[in-house]
């Protein structure tokens, strides 16, 4: 077959799913600037295009001025970027402080290694009850702190894993000289082999970042007040009680999308390796 | 290189934290499987012997629970695998136009929060929604997408089924694709000097070398389906009837729902047993046979 046609034929199919997957997205952003009677209509972009949802779900609230019909959704975005940030930070140091472990000094065995590698597997809705016994013994239940408390249990595992891949490409050799000429090996830690995986570390950040950011069944039952829930929870939470404002959810989704799609899209490199714990690379 | 001791500090704080956020919820999860507790009404735990293990038995809810996510899992992963091995080929094919903006739209689906694809595909569905007002617009039939009972030829069972497919194959795509790229250009190049045509280097040096990538691949598809919830949250709420109701959503259902028929804390903790059994199972026998986690770690 003539190398042009069969080019021409690969593009428009890649090209078609290729639709397929940007058009539920792009209808999503349409709604979000859409009048209230336009929600319902099968039209992509908005014909008399409107801030209006925007400036009602993020600061006054209601819907087409109806007071307390959508709460502002400040509070709860807060909730989410306080979560999701203190979680990015804390267990990607515990992850690589972990993983440092595991690769160079076999620490703990396979058994450890495995055993936090099929922590990945636990689904979260097994061991949900006990953590609100937990959180709610130690007054961590309904609290911003508790949903940090609990989180690690999704990303250490997969952040583990991934810095044991990113030390790896560390070169053994300047920590063996480091260690000869005097220093500790926590000084070898913070001072050789982590500066030289600070891109794996940033990117585990990230991926950990992205996993608390998306949780959304823990906090559903963890954290069931404004105080503490983050914005995924109460979109979940929101659109089964009060039903189709489709305009202001919309927006909602738009805020709680756009972030992450263009986070994804900047450690694209990376993504399939943090998503099979570094095992595709 | 370096102590015992020092290897230990560095992994205590995480077994430390790990014991007690998993081997903890873990004990008392088999603790509570003996024992009653009603959301409503009771206040502490009471010691039931194995009344929850015959209600299980009797339960066939719970039984259609299991077997609806099986068959879920069954349909759902084989599929994302196919479709995503044919899309990677697609996305490594030299002939493509625009690949770096075609695989950031794959990417979309897999960053956007679980909650977020459902309650996008709710609104598209929905019954008054923008797919049947463009069905009825075109002279077709509007299908009620998220009601539609078993038997019926759109059934909702299915429809959750291919979005979860929809949402998931560019997953499969993309790593399949990382794999094909990591095949050492000269390999292809010798085979293409040799006059192999692209079909023959894909059946022959592609596909054996991208085996334990779909392996690794369907280990995850597999660990992730045994825990889709926030879709079924969102879409169907297990509905209509209980035709979406798999395992995990069931365990939802009775532990956390007031007014299932059944709520009962410690009856959902022993299906929080079944569903780790089950998980456990299925993920033990792909990795024992694949993946060797000495050799990944260590050499």
């Amino acid at each position: 077959m003539d190398k042009r046609i069969l080019g021409f034929i690969i593009t428009l199919v890649a090209w078609a799913v290729g639709v397929i997957y940007l058009l539920p997205f792009i209808w999503m952003i349409g709604t979000s600037f859409k009048p209230i009677g336009e929600w319902g209509l099968p039209t992509l972009l908005p014909e008399n295009p409107t801030g209006r949802n925007y400036l009602e779900i993020l600061v006054t609230g209601g819907v087409y001025g109806v007071r307390g019909h959508f709460p502002p959704i400040l509070r709860y975005l807060f909730n989410s970027v306080m979560v999701s940030v203190t979680v990015a930070i804390l267990t990607s140091l515990l992850g690589a402080f972990t993983a440092y472990g595991i690769l160079r000094y076999r620490a703990g065995g396979t058994f450890f290694a495995n055993w936090i590698l099929s922590l990945r597997m636990i689904p979260p809705v097994v061991i949900l009850y006990p953590l609100v016994v937990l959180t709610k013994s130690i007054g961590l239940y309904d609290t911003v702190g508790g949903l940090v408390f609990v989180y690690p249990v999704i990303t250490l595992p997969i952040v583990t894993w991934f810095m044991i891949g990113a030390f790896k490409s560390v070169p053994r050799e300047t920590e063996e000289a480091a260690m000869l000429d005097g220093c500790t090996p926590f000084q070898v830690f913070t001072r050789i082999a982590l500066p030289q995986a600070s891109i794996g570390l940033a990117t585990s950040a990230i991926f950990a970042f992205l996993f608390s950011w998306s949780e959304f069944l823990i906090p559903l039952l963890l954290a069931p007040s404004e105080s503490a829930m983050p914005l995924t929870a109460f979109a979940g939470y929101f659109s089964n009680q009060y039903g189709i404002l489709w305009g202001p959810l919309s927006a909602a989704a738009v805020i709680i999308s756009l972030p992450v799609i263009m986070t994804a899209i900047m450690i694209q490199k990376y993504l399939i390796r943090g998503l099979t714990l570094g095992f595709i690379r | 290189m370096g102590s015992r001791s020092s290897g230990l500090l560095f992994i205590a704080p995480a077994a430390v934290y790990l014991v007690a956020l998993v081997i903890y919820p873990t004990v008392y999860l088999y603790y509570m499987v003996f024992h009653s507790l009603n959301p409503l009404f009771d206040v502490a735990p009471k010691f039931v012997g194995f009344q929850n293990i015959y209600t299980l038995v009797q339960d066939q809810d719970a039984s259609y629970a299991i077997l609806a996510m099986l068959l879920l899992t069954g349909i759902t992963v084989p599929v994302q695998l196919a479709l995503g091995s044919l899309l990677a080929l697609l996305f490594t094919s030299p002939h493509l136009r625009g690949r770096l903006v075609l695989r950031s739209i794959t990417l979309i689906p897999l960053s956007i929060p679980a909650v977020i694809v459902g309650l996008n595909w709710k609104m598209i569905f929905f019954t008054y929604g923008p797919l049947n007002t463009f069905l009825g617009s075109i002279g077709l039939e509007p299908q009620p997408w998220l009601s539609a009972p078993f038997g019926h030829p759109f059934n909702t069972f299915f429809v959750l089924a291919v979005l979860d497919i929809w949402q998931w194959t560019p997953f499969v795509a993309l790593a399949v694709a990382a794999g094909i790229e990591s095949i050492p250009p000269d390999i292809q190049e010798a085979a293409a000097l040799d006059g192999a045509t692209r079909l023959q280097m894909i059946r022959h040096i592609v596909f054996p070398l991208s085996k334990t990538i779909i392996i690794i691949v369907l280990l995850f598809r597999l660990i992730d389906s045994l825990k889709i919830f926030d879709i079924i949250y969102m879409l169907t709420f297990g509905g209509p009837g209980n035709l979406t109701t798999t395992l995990p959503f069931y365990i939802y259902k009775i532990g956390f729902t007031l007014t299932a028929a059944k709520a009962d804390i410690g009856y959902a903790s022993l299906l929080a047993v079944i569903l780790l059994l089950i998980a456990t199972f299925l993920v033990l026998l792909v990795l024992t046979r694949v993946l060797n986690v000495k050799r990944v770690v260590w050499e």
